[in-house]
């Protein structure tokens, strides 16, 4: 499955694009998502903590804009949104 | 009556007119108008700007919600509210939220208005990145969002 992220906040430093692409298994969860982005931190930014901490802390946002939970399924090719801990007004 | 909006600042400028005009009208007795702007100084840090950046469905999505729970949570049913959030970069002075009620009585406009502000900060998705007189920037801490 070809999951687009959704850059937002803090995780746009993970890339020059708006946006990254993983493959991720059938029947993959947001557990398993978060894992393989900070995989990407580790093979592409040597590990960075703050990088990983913002990941660890995120929460994340399905293609019809809701909050989704870390046992979300994720079932066919879709875009997600990467919520960082937040703070505008 | 409710207006939400983000105002992409690459598209268009943020008008505080349109706020008061939203807001005006004689069913109210009592009006309050709320400007975020950009402060020079943030934890002994120069501050020469910043960038918002937000998620705009789920913004708009909690700003209808924050307005609908005024309802419930304040006992504030007769009421209009404007608000706007920039999106982009935003210089020293300059707007970046405007927050404008209005209702029949003072005391629930600044209770409303209050209330406002205080949960678009605890959970509509909109970030900072503050800009320094070093040519430094980082994004700030936030708050982690509610998973349900």
């Amino acid at each position: 499955m070809k999951i687009k992220l959704e850059l937002f906040g803090a995780s746009k430093d993970l890339s020059d694009k708006e946006f990254l692409e993983f493959n991720l298994e059938e029947k993959s969860s947001i557990k398993e998502l978060r894992k393989t982005i900070i995989n990407y931190v580790d093979q592409n930014f040597k590990g960075n903590n703050n990088l990983k901490k913002i990941i660890e802390t995120s929460a994340f946002c399905s293609e019809d804009n809701n909050i989704i939970s870390e046992n979300y399924q994720i079932n066919k090719d879709q875009k997600i949104g990467i919520i960082p801990p937040i703070g505008g007004g | 009556m409710l207006h939400a909006k983000i105002i992409n600042l690459s598209k268009e400028k943020i008008k505080p007119e349109n706020a008061e005009e939203f807001i005006s009208s004689s069913k109210f007795g009592a009006s309050i108008v709320f400007y975020g702007t950009v402060r020079e100084n943030n934890e002994n840090k120069k501050v020469t700007g910043i960038t918002y950046d937000s998620h705009d469905e789920l913004v708009i999505k909690s700003f209808k919600e924050i307005y609908n729970e005024a309802e419930q949570k304040l006992n504030i049913k007769e009421k209009s509210v404007f608000i706007e959030h920039v999106k982009g970069y935003v210089g020293l002075g300059e707007i970046s939220i405007v927050i404008a009620v209005a209702c029949p009585h003072r005391s629930e406009a600044y209770d409303l208005s209050r209330y406002i502000i205080e949960e678009i900060k605890k959970r509509s998705p909109i970030w900072k990145k503050e800009h320094y007189e070093n040519n430094d920037s980082e994004w700030l801490k936030g708050n982690p969002i509610q998973t349900y």
